[in-house]
C-alpha cells in the first residue's frame, strides 16, 4: 500500500534525517515504526502526507508516487493523529471530528451527523459532542483526535506518538480499542513510537531504526523478539525478550492434568481421602478457583470442616485455555504458592493445572517450531513471515532452561509435535 | 470645586448642545477621527500581522516596532506634520493611522504566532489550503488577541484625536485646547469628562463584542504546561 | 533643518531633556513602588485581582491629556499633575507584569524553597521576585518608555518637558526644533529601553537570551494567557 523507495532527508545543514529508507506498508496492517528519538521515524511518517518532502527518492502510495497529488487533497485522503491531539479550540468536539469531511465537500449537518457516529466508534458519550476540547480529558481528547482522522473514512492512517502524551492507564486502554478498531475497520496504519512495548502490542509488523536514519529490521513483533538481527536490536528490545515473545505463543497446547482440585463445600475429611501425596490442594467455587490450600494445614483440622472455611491462599491470577498465551500461564504459575497454572475456560471455570515442568516442554516445542519456520523449515509459522525482508540468519538463542540451541537449517524440519500443536 | 462639578456643569449648559461646533457635533467628530485611522489600521495591520504570524518571516520587524512605538510622542508627529505640511486631511489621518497600526500588527502576529503548534500541524496534515489554515483555524483562534489589539489601538486613537485638537483637529479635543487657550476651565473639564466616557464606551464596547466574537471554547482556555 | 540651532540653544535642550527624564523615570519608578505590594497581593489571592484588573483597564483608557486636566483642581499646572497622571499609566502597565511574573514561578521552586525552611517574605524576597524579575523589567520598560513619551503631552497644560519644543515649534513655524524634541523623546526613551535590558541581563545570568518578542503592545490586558506577551 505504501512504498518508500531509497528515500533520503537531508537538511541544508548537513544533518541526514533519513538514509536511503526502503520499506513495504502492507495494506490493511499496522506497521510501527520504532526507535530512539531523532531515528527518522517521525520524519519518515511526515515524508507519507508530504508535511516534509524527501531530498532524493521517492514514496508510493496504493501505486501512486505522493508527489503527484496537490499536498492538500493528498492529506484529506489520509487520516493524522498528533501526540498532542491537536485539536481546533475554538471548535467544538463534533465540528472538530467533522473538518475532513466538510472540506471535502459534505454538508455541515450530514458531516456532524457522521461525526455522531464517530463519537461512538471510538467509545465516546454523545453528550460530549457539543463540548469544547479544553473540556476534555487528556484521553477523550485523543479519542476524538482519532475520531476526526477517520471521519473521512481514509485508507490510511497515520499516527505521531499518539499516545505517548497520556498517562500509562488511559494509554494501555486507547491501545487496546486501538487493536480493537482495527479488527474492524483493517486501515493501513502507520504509527510511530519511541516505547518498544506499544510497538509490540500494537503492531502487525515493525520497523526498528537505527539511531541516524536507518533500518535495523522489519518483521513481526515475535520476530524481533525470537529473532534480532543484531545486538542493537536485541538490547532495544529489552532483555526479558525471551519471556515476552512468549506472549505470541497460545497456551492450547498445554496439558491439563487433574491434580486435587476439590469443590468448597467438601470437607477436611473427605479431602484427606482423596489426597494422593500432593502438596498443594486448590479449593473452587462454582468450579471457579477460590484459593490454594497447603495440604499439611489439614492435618489439625476438625474432620467435618468444610474446605472454605480453611484459610487459604491467593492464586494470583488463572489463565484462558485456548485464547491465553504461555506468557499468561507461565505468570500464572509464578504467581501460584503451589507453582502451579490454573487452566480455565471463558467463564472461569476450571479446566485442569498445569506444572512448571508442563509450560518448560511447551516453551521448548514452540521455539523449536519458530526457530523452524525461520530457518526456513516447513511447518505451521506462529505469526512468523514469510517475506524476503526478514532477516532470517537463525540466532543462537538461550531457552528459558538455559539450554542454549543451535540451529543449523533443517534440523528440526519436524515441528516437535507432542505438544503446541500450532493453530 | 472638583473637576466633576465643573464639568458636570458645563456638559449640562443647555447652550452647549446646540449651535456649531456644540456637543453633539464634536462627539460625532471625533468618532469620526478616531473610527476613519482604526478602520484603515486594521486592514492594513490585521492581514500583514497574521501574514507574518503564519509564515513566522519579518517577525524580527514585529519586534522591534512593539519596542519603539510606545517612544514615538504623539504631539510632536503631529506638529511636525502640520508645520512641514499644513493642516489638511492627510496630516492628521497619515500620523493618527501609522500609530494606530502597531498595537493591531503586534497583536495580530502574536495571536497567530501563538496558536499551539499540534494544532497548526493538525490543520496543515488535515489537508488544509494555506488559505484555510489561516481563516479557518488560525485567525478565529487568535481572535481574542487580535481583539485586545484593536481594542488598545482604539483608546489610542481616542487619545491621540484628542490630542491633536492642538493641530486644529476638531472633536472632543477641540473643547480642550480651546477651553485652556481662553481660560475656561468649565469648557476644559467637560471636555475631558466627554472623552473619558467615550473611552470608558469603547472599552464596553470591545468586552461586549469579545462576548458576542470570541467561542466559549477560547475563553476559559488555559495553556498547557 | 537649521543644524546651527541646536548648539545654540544647547542648554535649553539640555534643560527640557533633564526635565523630561525627571518626567519619565518618576512615575515609572512609583508605578513600580504601588506595583510590588499590590501585585504580590493579587498574586497570593486570586479573588483580589479581577477587580483590581478592571480598574487598572479603566484609568489606562483614560487618555493622558484628559487626566491631566481631571487633577488640575487638586493638583495644579505642576510637574506633580502629570507625574501622578503617569504614575497611574506606569501602575496599569507594570502590575499585570508582577502578577505574571509571580504566577510564573514554578509551583515545585516554590515549594522546594519552603520545604528548605525559607520562611515567606524571605521566600518572596529571595527566590520569587528574582525569578519574576525578567517578566517585571519587561512591564517596567513599557512604562518607562510611555512615561517618557506622554510626558511631552503634559506640555499642553504647560509642564515643561521637551514638549516645549514641540509647542514651541508649532508657533514659530520652526521644524527644526521639532525634529529636535521628536529626536530628542525617542533617543531618550530607547536608552532608558536598553538600560533596563542590561540590567535584565545583570540580573538574570541563569537565563540566555530567548528570541521571544519583547515589550508588547498588548493592553495591560490581566490574562497573561491572553495577552501571552508579558516579557
Amino acid at each position: 500500500m505504501i512504498t518508500f523507495e531509497r528515500v533520503t532527508k537531508r537538511y541544508p545543514d548537513g544533518t541526514v534525517a533519513v538514509h536511503a529508507l526502503d520499506l513495504d506498508v502492507p495494506a490493511g496492517q499496522t506497521m510501527v515504526l520504532v526507535g530512539p528519538s531523532g531515528c527518522g521515524k517521525t520524519t519518515s511518517l511526515r515524508m507519507i502526507n508530504r508535511l516534509i518532502e524527501p531530498t532524493e527518492g521517492r514514496i508510493l502510495l496504493d501505486g501512486q508516487d505522493v508527489r503527484k497529488q496537490d499536498q492538500a487533497r493528498l492529506r484529506r485522503g489520509i487520516g493524522y493523529v498528533i501526540q498532542q491531539a491537536g485539536l481546533f479550540p475554538h471548535r467544538t468536539v463534533q465540528d472538530n471530528i467533522a473538518t475532513v469531511p466538510v472540506l471535502l465537500g459534505t454538508s455541515r449537518s450530514a458531516a456532524r451527523a457522521r461525526a455522531r457516529e464517530m463519537l461512538a466508534l471510538v467509545g465516546l458519550d454523545q453528550d460530549l459532542a457539543t463540548r469544547y476540547p479544553h473540556q476534555l480529558s487528556g484521553g477523550q481528547q485523543q479519542r476524538v483526535g482519532v475520531a476526526r482522522a477517520l471521519a473521512a473514512d481514509p485508507p490510511v492512517l497515520l499516527m505521531d506518538e499518539p499516545f505517548s502524551a497520556v498517562d500509562p492507564l488511559v494509554r494501555g486502554s486507547l491501545q487496546d480499542e486501538l487493536i480493537a478498531l482495527q479488527a474492524q475497520l483493517h486501515k493501513t496504519i502507520v504509527l510511530v513510537t519511541h516505547d518498544i512495548e506499544e510497538a509490540i502490542k500494537v503492531g502487525d509488523r515493525i520497523a526498528l531504526f537505527h539511531p541516524h536514519g536507518t533500518i535495523a529490521q522489519v518483521g513481526p513483533p515475535e520476530e524481533l523478539l525470537g529473532a534480532p538481527a543484531d545486538s542493537y536490536v536485541a538490547d532495544f528490545v529489552g532483555f526479558d525478550r525471551g519471556i515476552r515473545r512468549l506472549s505470541f505463543v497460545p497456551a492450547t497446547g498445554l496439558p491439563l492434568d487433574d491434580g486435587l482440585v476439590l469443590d468448597a463445600a467438601t470437607t477436611v475429611e473427605q479431602a484427606r481421602t482423596r489426597d494422593q501425596g500432593e502438596q498443594w490442594l486448590l479449593v473452587t467455587a462454582d468450579s471457579r478457583p477460590a484459593g490454594w490450600v497447603p495440604v499439611e494445614r489439614l492435618a489439625g483440622l476438625p474432620g467435618d470442616m468444610p474446605l472454605s472455611q480453611v484459610p487459604a491462599e491467593g492464586f494470583g491470577h488463572a489463565f484462558i485455555v485456548g485464547s491465553e498465551s504461555l506468557r499468561v500461564a507461565l505468570d500464572a504459575a509464578v504467581l501460584s504458592p503451589a507453582g502451579v497454572a490454573i487452566g480455565v475456560d471463558g467463564d472461569g471455570r476450571v479446566l485442569g493445572l498445569a506444572s512448571f515442568e508442563d509450560l518448560r516442554a511447551a516453551i521448548t516445542a514452540a521455539s523449536k517450531q519458530e526457530l523452524a519456520v525461520l530457518a526456513g523449515g516447513p511447518g505451521q509459522g506462529v505469526g512468523a513471515s514469510q517475506d524476503d525482508d526478514v532477516i532470517t540468519e537463525p540466532v543462537i538463542g538461550e531457552e528459558p532452561g538455559g539450554q542454549p540451541q543451535a540451529v543449523t537449517g533443517q534440523e528440526d524440519s519436524q515441528p516437535a509435535s507432542s505438544a503446541g500443536a500450532a493453530p | 470645586m472638583s473637576f466633576f462639578s465643573w464639568a458636570w456643569d458645563w456638559v449640562n449648559q443647555r447652550s452647549n448642545w446646540s449651535g456649531q461646533g456644540a456637543i453633539p457635533q464634536q462627539i460625532v467628530a471625533h468618532l469620526g477621527y478616531s473610527g476613519l485611522p482604526l478602520l484603515i489600521a486594521a486592514l492594513i495591520a490585521i492581514p500583514a500581522g497574521v501574514a507574518i504570524g503564519h509564515t513566522g518571516r519579518g517577525s524580527t520587524l514585529v519586534i522591534n516596532i512593539a519596542n519603539a512605538w510606545r517612544a514615538i510622542p504623539t504631539l510632536g508627529l503631529l506638529v511636525l506634520l502640520v508645520v512641514l505640511l499644513g493642516f489638511s486631511a492627510l496630516t492628521w489621518l497619515l500620523p493618527l493611522v501609522a500609530l494606530a497600526i502597531p498595537p493591531i500588527l503586534v497583536n495580530s502576529y502574536e495571536g497567530v504566532a501563538g496558536v499551539d503548534p499540534g494544532v497548526r500541524d493538525a490543520a496543515r496534515g488535515m489537508g488544509m489550503t494555506t488559505w484555510q489554515q489561516v481563516t479557518r483555524v488560525e485567525m478565529p483562534v487568535a481572535l481574542p488577541l487580535i481583539l485586545v489589539g484593536l481594542r488598545t489601538s482604539a483608546i489610542f486613537v481616542v487619545a491621540t484625536a484628542t490630542i491633536a485638537a492642538d493641530i486644529g483637529l476638531g472633536g472632543l479635543g477641540r473643547f480642550i485646547i480651546d477651553g485652556l487657550s481662553s481660560d475656561q476651565y468649565g469648557q476644559v473639564a467637560g471636555g475631558a469628562l466627554l472623552v473619558v466616557l467615550l473611552a470608558v464606551l469603547v472599552l464596553v464596547l470591545f468586552a461586549v463584542l469579545s462576548r458576542l466574537l470570541v467561542p466559549a471554547g477560547l475563553r476559559t482556555r488555559r495553556r498547557e504546561g | 533643518m537649521m543644524w546651527s540651532w541646536i548648539p545654540e540653544n544647547g542648554s535649553q535642550i539640555w534643560q527640557l531633556t533633564q526635565e523630561n527624564i525627571y518626567l519619565g523615570l518618576a512615575p515609572a519608578l512609583y508605578g513600580l513602588l504601588l506595583s510590588l505590594p499590590l501585585g504580590i497581593l493579587a498574586a497570593r489571592w486570586r479573588w483580589f485581582y479581577p477587580p483590581v484588573l478592571t480598574v487598572t483597564n479603566i484609568l489606562y483608557a483614560v487618555p493622558s491629556l484628559a487626566l491631566f486636566i481631571a487633577l488640575i483642581p487638586s493638583l495644579g499646572l505642576t510637574d506633580t499633575n502629570v507625574i501622578v497622571a503617569l504614575t497611574v499609566y506606569s501602575l496599569c502597565v507594570i502590575l499585570p507584569n508582577v502578577v505574571a511574573g509571580l504566577r510564573s514561578v514554578p509551583e515545585d521552586v516554590r515549594q522546594a524553597a519552603t520545604a528548605m525552611g525559607y520562611g515567606p517574605l524571605r521566600r518572596l524576597i529571595t527566590v520569587e521576585l528574582p525569578l519574576a524579575g525578567p517578566v517585571i523589567i519587561g512591564g517596567l520598560r513599557v512604562g518607562v518608555v510611555s512615561s517618557i513619551s506622554l510626558a511631552s503631552v503634559g506640555q499642553l497644560i504647560g509642564v515643561s518637558s521637551l514638549g516645549y519644543l514641540f509647542v514651541d515649534g508649532e508657533q514659530r513655524d520652526f521644524p527644526t526644533e521639532i525634529y529636535v524634541g521628536i529626536a530628542g523623546v525617542i533617543a531618550l526613551a530607547l536608552a532608558c529601553d536598553l538600560i533596563l535590558v542590561l540590567l535584565r541581563r545583570l540580573m538574570t545570568p541563569w537565563m540566555r537570551e530567548r528570541k521571544g518578542p519583547a515589550g508588547k503592545v498588548a493592553a495591560p490586558e490581566g490574562a497573561p494567557e491572553l495577552a501571552g506577551s508579558i516579557t
